[in-house]
C-alpha cells in the first residue's frame, strides 16, 4: 500500500458507504417504475466507467471497445441461464471470469500495439463478436419466466431489488478500483500512462501491469454487463456490444473524471439521467438524441476541461480546502549512509565497440570506455553527437548492432529496459514526466516498486532518496506545484529510490539557472561522495568541468578524446570539434 | 459441384472483388490523406462516408436539384457532387474543433496529441450517427439506378463460364479511379498539392516557407472528407444504407490505409483495393455476416505484423 | 533592417532568453555564437514565430513582427533556414525548392533563382528528382539553403548549418555562405557553434550565454576575448 493509504481507504470507504446509502434511502422513495428503472442504470453504467477508468484512466490504454467484455459478461449470465438453467448469482461472478479470461486473450495480441492502434484495434473485437453472435442466430435471447422464483433468477417485480444490487456491485467495484490506486498497482499504472519508457527505465515490467489492468478491468466489465442483462431480459447483440456502449464508458468516465474513483460515478449520475430521460421524452421524436448528447458531452468536456468535472471542480474551488496531509515523514533516516559504498574504483560500467547505426547513419559507432566505481563521467559532445542514443542502447530502450556493454561483468545488452533497471541501473531523461497530482513520496515511491521492494521498505528507500537530494520536507507536496528544480532532484530521487548501483543522467541541469544549476550540482557531489556512480550527458560546460572526474567526447557517434577534464578542453580535436578549425589555427597562430 | 460452376464463381469473385475494391481504394484514400498523411486519427470517417450516401440521395432522388438527370447518370454525378458537400463539412469540422486537438498545436507532445482526437472525433462521429438518425430516419436507403440490376456478361473463356459484371458497380469503379487519378495528380503536381504535403511532413517548416499550416491542414481535412463521401456516394448505388453504416467501414479504411502504408495516397489505394479484394473473396468460403469479421480479423493481423504496410516505401519518421 | 529589443522568452516557466537586443543592418553579415542551449535557436524561433515572447520586441523594416501570423513573415522577405535542416523529406528536391518559393517574390523571381541556387550547389540539380529524405546530411544542408534562397529574401537566417556535418562539407557550405552574402548582397544572420569559422565571414558578431548576450563587436575583438573560449569551454579563471 502505499503512504497513508489506509487512511485514505478509510476515509474513502465511508463516503462511498455514505453515498451508497443515500442513493438507496432515495431510490427507495421513488415509485414511478420508469424512473426506478433510470436509477438501476446510473450504478451500472457507472460500474462500467469505473471498469474504463482501471485501463484507460488509470493505465492510459485508451480502449475504444469495452463493450466486448459488457457484452460477454450480458451473455454468459443469459446464456448459462438459458441452457444450463444456473441462477444469476453464480451467472454474474462466471461472467466476471469469463471477461476476466477474454481480457487475456485480447491483450496478448492487442499490448502488442500502441496509442492511437491499440484504441482502434480494441474497436475492432465487439464488432466482430456481434457479427459472430448474429451469425450463430444469437439475434434476441430472451430470458425464460420465471415469476415464481424471483429471488433465485434475480427477475424481481420490484425494480428497486435491482438498484440495490447494481448499488452493491457498484460499491464494491469502487473499492477494487480504490485498492488499485492506492498499491503499487496503480503507481505503476500511472506511470506507465505517463511515459512508459520513463516507467519502464524505473523498472516496471509495463506489459505485464497493463495485462492485470485489462483483466481487472474486464471481469469488472462482465459484472456490469452481466446485471445489465437481468434488468434488461431481453439480449440483442447490439445492446450489449453495439458502439454506443462500447462509447457509454468512455464518456461517463471522461465526463466525470478520469483517474478518480469518483469520475465515473458523477458521470454517471449526471449523464445517464439526462440522456435516458431525454430517449423518453423525445425518443419517439428524435431517436437519437442520447447519442448527441452523449457525443456533445465528451466533446465538450475534452474541449474545456480535459480532466473531467472532479478534477476540474476540485482544481479551482478546493485546492485550498484540501490540506495534502503533513510531511508524512520528517525523518532521522536523511543521514544515514548509504549501504553499497564502493571505494575500490573498479570498473563498474565497461562499454565496447558499441556501434548502432539508423539507416544510413552511423548513430553510434563504435564507442569504448568505462566507468569506475564511485566516479562521476561526463559525457560531452556537440549536438547530434549521439549522447543519448548511447544511453538508449546501455539501458535497452535501443538494441546495439554490434559490441558489448557490461555492468560489473554482467552483460547489459540484449535485456528488456526494465530488466536493466533492475540490474542496478537507475536513468533519468531530458523531459521530466511527474504525477501532478501526486504527492512527491508517490512520484518517487515508484522507483522503489521497480526495484521490486515490498510495501513497506519502498516507501524507506523513497524517504531516504528524497533526504539525499534534499527534498525530504517536501514529501507531502503534490508534485505539480514543485519547480523545475525540484523535478529534476524529484527525477533524480526516484532514480535513487531504486538503490542503482550506477545512474545514467540526460541532462539534469537543463533548463536551470545559474544558482540553481550549482544546487543540483552539490547533490550530485554529495551522491559521488556516497559512493555512487555516475555517467551525466550535459551540455553547461562550466557546470562539468566543476563535477566530473572524468570526460569521454563524442562527434558524429564515435569517442574524439577521453580522459581528465583539463586535458580533454585543450585536446585539439575537441576544440575542433567545439569551436571549429579555424579557431584552432588562430589559436596556434 | 462441377469445375465450370468453380471457376464461375472464382471469377465472379474475382471481379466483384477489383471493382468493389477500386471503390474502397478511393474510401482509403479519403482517409489516407487525413490518417496517413497529417497523422490525425479520425474516429468519425465512416460517417464522412455515410454523410456522401445522404448527401448523393437528397441530391438525385426525389425533390432534388439534380433529379433531372434520371436514374441513369444522375447517381454517379450526385456521387461526384457530395465531394464538395461534404468537403465544406469536413473544413468547417476542421475549423471548429479538429484544429484544436491537431497540428502545430500538438506538434512535439508526447502523443502528438492522438488521446485529443481520438475522444473528439469518437465524439462526432456519436453525434453524426445518432444526428443521421434524427435527420435521416433509420429506414434503409438506397440511391437506386435501374443499372444495378443489369450486368454485362462475359463467357467463352472456360466452358460455360461467365462473369456478369454489374453496370452500377462497373461505372461507379471507373468514376472512382477517375477521381482517385485526379486527386493524384493535384496533390502530386499543382502548388496547393505540394504545400499541402509539405505541411503535412513537417509543419514547422512550412511554416517558415510562409505557408499557412492551419490552412493547409484545413483543407486537406476537407478534401479527405469529400473523397470518402464520393466513395460513399458510388457505394450508395448499390448498397443499401442507414446512419450507422460507416462503423462497418471504418475499419476497413483503417485496414487499407495502415497496408498501404501510410503517408502513401497510392498506398492507400492499394490497400483500399486489397481489402476490398479479399472481403469479397472470402464470400466464396464464408457466410454474409462473418465476412466483416473476417475483415476485423484481417485489421488485427496487419497491424499487428506489418504497420508499416505491405506496399511503398515506408514514409515514417525516425 | 532587423531589430530586436529586450527579448524574453520563456519556455514553460524556464526562461530561454533574456533581454536579449541585436541590429542587423541591411546588407550586414551577423554572426550569434555561443554554446549548446544557450538560446540561439530559440531566438530564431522567436523571430520567425514559432515560440512567443514574453518581452521585448523584434521589428523587421520597420513592422512589428509580432503583429504578423508567423506564416507571413516569410512574405515579407524572412527565410529561416532551421537547425537540423528539417527539409521535407517525402517531397522530391526540385519540390523542396519549390516550397522554398512559396512567395509571391520567390515565384516571381523562380526561374533566376533555381539557376543560382544549381550553381551555387551542382548536387541539388543533379537530384532534383530524388526524395529529400534520401539525401546525405551535407546534401540536405544544401537544399536547405537552397530552400531558403528560393524565396528570393531579404534577410537570409541560417541556424547551425555546420552541425553534424564533417569538416570539408562544413567548409563548402561556410563557402558558399559567404558567397550569397557577397555576390547576392543577401543579408545574413548566422547561429553558429563552430566560432571561427562564423565569426571570420561576419560583419558585426554577438555571444550568447544561458539567455544572454554576453559580449558583442567585431571578428577580431570577440576572437581576442577568452570569454568566447571560456564560455564553450566552460573554463573559470585559470
Amino acid at each position: 500500500m502505499r503512504q497513508g493509504a489506509a487512511n485514505r481507504l478509510r476515509r474513502e470507504t465511508i463516503a462511498v458507504a455514505v453515498v451508497s446509502l443515500v442513493y438507496l434511502g432515495c431510490a427507495s422513495l421513488v415509485t414511478n417504475s420508469y424512473y426506478q428503472l433510470i436509477l438501476s442504470l446510473v450504478p451500472i453504467w457507472a460500474l462500467f466507467g469505473v471498469s474504463w477508468n482501471v485501463l484507460s484512466g488509470y493505465g492510459g490504454q485508451l480502449s475504444f471497445g469495452h463493450a466486448s467484455f459488457f457484452g460477454i459478461g450480458a451473455y454468459t449470465v443469459a446464456l448459462a441461464l438459458l441452457y444450463f438453467n444456473l441462477t444469476p448469482w453464480l451467472g454474474i461472478p462466471l461472467g466476471a471470469v469469463v471477461g476476466a479470461v477474454a481480457g487475456v486473450i485480447i491483450g496478448i495480441p492487442t499490448f502488442r500495439l500502441r496509442g492511437h492502434y491499440f484504441a482502434l484495434a480494441m474497436l475492432a473485437y465487439p464488432l466482430a463478436i456481434l457479427y459472430v453472435l448474429q451469425y450463430l442466430g444469437f439475434q434476441e435471447v430472451s430470458f425464460p419466466m420465471h415469476r415464481e422464483h424471483p429471488l433465485y433468477y434475480l427477475e424481481f417485480s420490484d425494480q428497486r431489488y435491482y438498484t440495490l444490487l447494481a448499488v452493491v456491485l457498484l460499491a464494491a467495484g469502487l473499492l477494487v478500483c480504490m485498492l488499485v490506486e492506492n498499491s503499487r498497482f496503480g503507481l505503476a499504472l500511472m506511470a506507465i500512462r505517463q511515459n512508459e519508457l520513463a516507467a519502464e527505465a524505473a523498472g516496471i515490467d509495463s506489459r505485464r501491469w497493463k495485462m492485470r489492468a485489462l483483466v481487472t478491468s474486464g471481469a469488472i466489465a462482465a459484472t456490469a454487463g452481466g446485471l445489465y442483462a437481468c434488468v434488461l431480459l431481453v439480449l440483442t447483440p447490439d445492446s450489449v456490444f453495439g458502439i454506443l456502449v462500447s462509447a457509454q464508458p468512455v464518456v461517463v468516465t471522461l465526463f466525470g473524471g478520469v483517474t478518480s474513483i469518483w469520475g465515473p460515478v458523477i458521470g454517471a449520475a449526471i449523464l445517464v439521467p439526462l440522456a435516458e430521460s431525454l430517449n423518453a421524452e423525445l425518443g419517439n421524436i428524435i431517436p437519437g438524441i442520447q447519442g448527441v448528447v452523449y457525443g456533445a458531452a465528451i466533446i465538450a468536456i475534452i474541449l474545456a476541461a480535459p480532466d473531467g468535472l472532479y478534477w476540474t471542480i476540485r482544481d479551482r474551488w478546493f485546492r485550498r480546502a484540501l490540506p495534502e496531509p503533513a510531511p508524512v515523514v520528517a525523518v532521522a533516516v536523511a543521514a544515514e549512509p548509504v549501504a553499497s559504498v564502493d571505494r575500490s574504483g573498479g570498473e563498474l560500467l565497461r562499454v565496447e565497440g558499441l556501434s548502432r547505426s539508423f539507416g544510413g547513419l552511423r548513430a553510434v559507432d563504435g564507442v569504448s570506455f568505462s566507468v569506475a566505481s564511485g566516479e562521476i563521467l561526463g559525457i560531452i559532445g556537440p549536438n547530434g553527437a549521439g549522447k543519448t542514443t548511447l544511453f538508449n542502447l546501455l539501458n535497452g530502450v535501443l538494441s546495439a548492432d554490434e559490441g558489448s556493454a557490461t555492468l560489473d561483468g554482467q552483460s547489459m545488452l540484449g535485456r528488456k529496459v526494465h530488466q536493466v533497471c533492475r540490474m542496478g541501473v537507475g536513468r533519468t531523461f531530458q523531459v521530466v514526466r511527474s504525477f501532478p497530482r501526486l504527492p512527491l513520496l508517490d512520484n518517487v515511491v515508484v522507483g522503489a516498486y521497480g526495484a521490486g521492494l515490498p510495501d513497506r521498505s519502498a516507501v524507506d528507500a523513497a524517504v531516504r532518496a528524497l533526504a539525499r537530494v534534499g527534498l525530504h520536507r517536501q514529501a507531502g507536496t503534490q508534485a505539480g506545484q514543485l519547480t523545475n528544480k525540484q523535478l529534476r532532484l524529484m527525477e533524480l530521487a526516484r532514480a535513487l529510490a531504486g538503490g542503482p548501483r550506477l545512474l545514467l543522467l540526460d541532462e539534469t541541469l537543463a533548463g536551470l539557472g545559474r544558482d540553481e544549476c550549482d544546487e543540483v550540482l552539490d547533490v550530485l557531489q554529495r551522491l559521488r561522495d556516497d559512493g555512487m556512480t555516475i555517467a551525466i550527458i550535459e551540455h553547461t560546460m562550466h557546470a562539468m568541468m566543476r563535477i566530473a572526474d572524468r570526460f569521454v567526447v563524442l562527434d558524429h557517434g564515435s569517442v574524439l578524446a577521453s580522459g581528465a577534464p583539463r586535458d580533454v578542453v585543450e585536446d585539439r580535436a575537441v576544440i575542433e570539434a567545439y569551436l571549429g578549425k579555424k579557431w584552432l589555427a588562430r589559436q596556434n597562430a | 459441384m462441377d469445375a465450370v460452376v468453380l471457376i464461375e464463381n472464382v471469377a465472379n469473385a474475382l471481379a466483384a472483388g477489383i471493382t468493389i475494391g477500386c471503390i474502397y481504394g478511393l474510401m482509403c484514400i479519403g482517409l489516407g490523406l487525413i490518417f496517413g498523411i497529417m497523422r490525425i486519427v479520425n474516429f468519425a470517417q465512416g460517417e464522412l462516408l455515410m454523410l456522401g450516401m445522404y448527401a448523393s440521395l437528397y441530391l438525385v432522388t426525389g425533390a432534388g436539384v439534380l433529379a433531372f438527370l434520371g436514374p441513369y447518370a444522375g447517381p454517379f454525378i450526385g456521387a461526384l457532387c457530395a465531394g464538395p458537400i461534404v468537403f465544406v463539412g469536413g473544413v468547417l469540422l476542421h475549423k471548429l474543433l479538429i484544429s484544436r486537438v491537431s497540428g502545430l498545436r500538438t506538434t512535439g507532445s508526447l502523443d502528438e496529441g492522438h488521446f485529443g482526437q481520438l475522444i473528439v472525433t469518437l465524439g462526432i462521429s456519436l453525434i453524426l450517427q445518432n444526428g443521421g438518425l434524427i435527420v435521416f430516419g433509420s429506414t434503409p436507403q438506397a440511391v437506386r439506378t435501374p443499372l444495378a440490376s443489369r450486368a454485362i456478361e462475359v463467357s467463352g473463356f472456360y466452358g460455360d463460364a461467365t462473369i456478369f459484371l454489374n453496370k452500377a458497380r462497373l461505372i461507379a469503379c471507373g468514376v472512382a479511379i477517375v477521381t482517385a487519378v485526379t486527386l493524384y495528380l493535384l496533390l502530386e503536381y499543382t502548388r496547393l498539392g505540394k504545400a499541402l504535403r509539405a505541411a503535412a511532413d513537417n509543419p514547422t517548416a512550412a511554416t517558415y516557407m510562409g505557408i499557412d499550416v492551419d490552412r493547409a491542414y484545413r483543407i486537406a481535412f476537407g478534401i479527405g472528407s469529400g473523397i470518402t463521401a464520393v466513395a460513399g456516394g458510388l457505394m450508395a448505388t448499390y448498397l443499401s444504407f442507414g446512419p450507422f453504416i460507416g462503423l462497418d467501414y471504418v475499419i476497413i479504411m483503417y485496414s487499407g490505409v495502415v497496408l498501404g502504408g501510410m503517408g502513401s495516397i497510392l498506398g492507400a489505394f492499394w490497400g483500399g483495393l486489397t481489402v476490398g479484394f479479399v472481403q469479397q473473396c472470402s464470400a466464396l468460403v464464408l457466410p454474409p455476416q462473418l465476412q466483416n469479421a473476417a475483415i476485423f480479423v484481417v485489421f488485427l493481423l496487419i497491424v499487428m505484423l506489418r504497420p508499416q504496410g505491405l506496399f511503398g516505401r515506408s514514409a515514417e519518421r525516425a | 533592417m532587423l531589430e530586436i529589443k529586450d527579448l524574453s522568452v520563456a519556455y514553460g516557466g524556464l526562461r530561454a532568453l533574456n533581454d536579449v537586443s541585436l541590429s542587423v543592418a541591411e546588407g550586414q553579415f551577423v554572426t550569434v555564437v555561443g554554446p549548446n542551449g544557450a538560446g540561439k535557436s530559440t531566438l530564431f524561433k522567436t523571430i520567425c514565430g514559432v515560440v512567443p515572447a514574453v518581452g521585448g520586441t523584434i521589428t523587421f523594416q520597420g513592422t512589428d513582427l509580432f503583429k504578423l501570423p508567423a506564416a507571413m513573415r516569410a512574405h515579407r522577405g524572412i527565410a529561416h533556414v532551421p537547425e537540423g535542416r528539417q527539409v521535407f523529406r517525402t517531397l522530391t528536391v526540385r519540390e523542396n525548392l519549390e516550397m522554398g518559393a512559396y512567395t509571391k517574390a520567390g515565384r516571381a523571381h523562380w526561374k533566376h533563382t533555381l539557376e543560382r541556387i544549381h550553381a551555387l550547389f551542382p548536387i541539388l540539380l543533379e537530384r532534383a528528382g530524388q526524395l529529400a529524405g534520401t539525401l546525405s546530411g551535407g546534401e540536405q544542408q544544401m537544399l536547405a539553403i537552397g530552400r531558403g534562397l528560393a524565396s528570393a529574401p531579404r534577410l537570409l537566417m541560417l541556424d547551425e548549418p555546420s552541425m553534424g556535418l564533417a569538416p570539408a562539407v562544413a567548409d563548402t557550405i561556410f563557402e558558399r555562405i559567404s558567397q550569397i552574402h557577397r555576390e547576392d548582397g543577401v543579408t545574413i544572420l548566422l547561429v553558429e557553434q563552430r566560432v571561427a569559422e562564423a565569426l571570420e565571414l561576419a560583419d558585426h558578431g554577438y555571444v550568447l550565454e544561458t539567455g544572454h548576450i554576453v559580449l558583442d563587436g567585431s571578428y577580431e575583438k570577440l576572437l581576442s576575448d577568452d570569454k568566447v573560449r571560456r564560455s564553450y569551454l566552460g573554463l573559470t579563471e585559470a
